[in-house]
């Protein structure tokens, strides 16, 4: 008896202790959410109507993305975009920068290598719905996406003229992009060369003039290469700079293969694209684009029985591609309630001709997309 | 050494070797920072300004020749409270000049000391538009904080060129006088309309209507940031002719369609002000641009 008094007294005793702590330490913590990165969530979704593809109609998830940047230390900020998709989870980029060395920024992770102007666009910030067709047959069709370093270096020269340079792991060709980089090789280390020139023309108008090389030795003991040329006259007019405004676009791209003697070995693909987007008022943009891919790969190109005119299906059961030349027009039309919504309505025609002479082929679609955005976004390049 | 190497590499220097006039390089996100800087700096300073006074500065397209004028710069005052937030994130690391980034001695957030106006207190919801999270940016629009700016920048360029401390102390004092001085004369200009009420077409004259004894009654847009539409327009073109409410202002760079459309419909009348230096030829500087709207207003309340 005594000492189950004894053990309750204890257990008294202990409980008025916890109880007589301060609320405050009870609630205070140690740890601080003060610093905690600045986090944006972007979502894309897609309705689609195209006869000419074997896909069911309807709306779909496209992919959502969560952004994440903070300052790591006085040297460095890091940086993550991570993608959300029907097929997966993709660091798309993680990487971390430095504008510590005057004249030149850093940058080092997994990155998007500074190809080109649409190679180096996120999915919702896709100018149309669709990426042109080169893309994916060159570089990527979301631009080329490896682990690496970059150095930008902003010349002294008058105008804007800006060198990069960069060198990335070893990787072989994906669904993410055909470049074949996938040589294990001591002395495969892909490697990027951009050069990047603009003008001010006016107040209102500036040209863009840019050049980008990407290389790297593949599996096959090929050296592969992917080439890009692009030219942008952008008008944004000051007084109106969130009214009005027009882009006029055009891009080059080519990939080909060299052996190791340095003799050519092949033209894998090439092609081009021009577009013009206009904004008509703070919520109203319109675009056009036409376009052109040779010897390239597209959704509704098959090897078909030239007997039956039915697919060759692979052990899969997979309908297998051919390459072609395709010629594309693209006309949307958006509706961007404010900076962090956009609706937009897109058709596009394709003709399409494989280089099996297995006939042309067509693929029209009419295409809805809605993005939307929550959180911070960091702007996007100009 | 090949003649055309020769000419090649001279032409090239002297495009590229800037000489350095000045003792510091300043470079501001808004206009009227500039205007304060040139006030402070005077001879020891030049000073470029990223947005033009007639820019939107929510909206300045990050064009990479802005980071290419900011290269070489000593000192980058930011407006801060994230109004420059749309590109200075942009603007600042392309300059790859690491004496003005966030965080270095260089770079001076001009927010600094300022009684900010409008800090939300709970959640911020972008359902009430484009709202700035740390409160209201447009603070350069009360004379009273331009005097805040001037002493926050006469202490970074001591800091930064100590040789001439006094002549920026000098400078500062000076602007903080004229500014002084200058606020009689326009309180006085606008002490007959004490609170009258006006419409403005984004919320950025609040600092100022607070300064003058003057009210804010409605916005040209509904929310911040959204654009109006014909309804919103005709319900408060209604309210306004009901509270007799006949002035709307509005500045360079927003759609002076809609703010005349809603004035007409009240039976009033829209005024282009400008909210920043140079947003019309006759703000030169902070007093003239003052000075403007003052007058503006002045003759716009008294139905002259």
């Amino acid at each position: 008896m005594r000492s189950h008094f004894r053990s309750l007294l204890c257990v008294f005793l202990f409980l008025f202790s916890l109880g007589s702590f301060p609320v405050q330490a009870q609630t205070r913590s140690i740890i601080s959410n003060l610093a905690n990165p600045a986090i944006g969530f972007n979502a894309l979704f897609k309705a689609q109507v195209a006869p000419d593809l074997d896909q069911p109609y309807g709306i779909e998830f496209e992919e959502a993305e969560i952004s994440l940047i903070s300052t790591v230390d006085p040297y460095w900020t890091l940086a993550a975009n991570l993608v959300f998709a029907p097929d997966g989870v993709d660091p798309e980029e993680v990487y971390a920068t430095s504008s510590s060395i005057p004249g030149i920024g850093l940058k080092v992770g997994k990155i998007r290598g500074s190809f080109g102007k649409h190679g180096l666009l996120h999915t919702h910030a896709f100018p149309f719905i669709q990426a042109p067709v080169i893309m994916a047959n060159t570089i990527g069709e979301e631009g080329f996406k490896d682990a690496g370093i970059e150095a930008a270096w902003l010349t002294p020269l008058p105008w804007f003229c800006e060198l990069t340079l960069g060198g990335y792991h070893a990787v072989g060709p994906d669904t993410d992009h055909p470049l074949d980089f996938g040589s294990s090789n001591h002395d495969n280390i892909p490697y990027l060369g951009h050069l990047k020139n603009l003008f001010d023309v006016d107040d209102n108008t500036t040209l863009e003039l840019g050049g980008s090389f990407l290389g790297g030795y593949g599996a096959d003991g090929l050296h592969h290469s992917a080439y890009g040329a692009d030219l942008t006259l952008r008008n944004v007019p000051l007084r109106q700079s969130n009214q009005q405004g027009w882009i006029l676009q055009s891009e080059l791209l080519a990939r080909d293969s060299w052996n190791n003697d340095g003799s050519f070995a092949s033209h894998d693909a090439i092609g081009w694209y021009a577009s013009l987007q206009y904004r008509w008022s703070q919520v109203w943009w319109t675009g056009i684009r036409v376009e052109e891919a040779f010897n390239s790969f597209s959704d509704v190109m098959v090897s078909k029985d030239p007997a039956t005119g039915l697919p060759n299906l692979d052990s899969n059961g997979n309908a297998i591609p051919v390459a072609g030349h395709v010629q594309c027009l693209s006309a949307n039309i958006a509706w961007a309630a404010s900076e962090f919504s956009m609706i937009r309505l897109e058709y596009s025609g394709a003709r399409e001709t494989p280089d099996d002479e297995s006939g042309t082929v067509w693929d029209n679609r009419i295409m809805a997309q809605m993005n939307f955005t929550i959180g911070f976004h960091p702007p996007h390049a100009y | 050494m090949n003649p055309l190497i020769r000419t090649v590499a001279v032409c090239m220097w002297c495009l590229t070797a800037i000489p350095a006039f000045a003792d510091l390089k300043v470079a501001t996100s808004l206009s009227d920072l500039a205007s304060v800087a040139e006030a402070v700096g005077g001879k020891h300073v030049s000073v470029v300004s990223l947005c033009r006074g007639y820019e939107d500065p929510h909206f300045v397209p990050a064009k990479p020749s802005l980071m290419k004028a900011i290269q070489d710069a000593d000192v980058f005052v930011s407006v801060g409270l994230e109004l420059d937030g749309g590109w200075l994130p942009l603007v600042l690391p392309g300059s790859r000049n690491p004496k003005i980034q966030a965080g270095a001695k260089g770079f001076v957030d001009a927010s600094e000391g300022v009684n900010v106006l409008e800090k939300p207190t709970g959640t911020v919801s972008r359902a009430e538009g484009d709202v700035h999270p740390l409160g209201n940016p447009h603070y350069y629009l009360d004379p009273l904080n331009l005097k805040i700016v001037a002493d926050h920048l006469a202490q970074v360029f001591s800091d930064l060129d100590p040789a001439n401390a006094s002549d920026y102390a000098a400078g500062a004092k000076n602007f903080d006088g004229k500014i002084d001085k200058s606020m009689v004369a326009w309180k006085k200009e606008l002490k007959p309309y004490a609170g009258a009420r006006i419409v403005t077409f984004h919320k950025n004259f609040n600092y100022f209507l607070e300064r003058f004894d003057l009210k804010l009654f409605s916005t040209v847009e509904p929310k911040p940031g959204i654009p109006p539409n014909p309804r919103y327009l005709n319900e408060t073109a209604e309210s306004m002719q009901k509270a007799g409410v006949k002035v709307v202002l509005y500045q360079p760079y927003y759609d002076a369609d809609a703010a005349k459309q809603l004035a007409q419909k009240a039976g009033g009348a829209a005024y282009e002000v400008p909210t920043e230096v140079n947003g019309v030829p006759e703000a030169k500087d902070v007093f003239a641009k003052f000075g403007f709207i003052v007058d503006t207003l002045s003759k716009a309340l008294g139905g002259k």
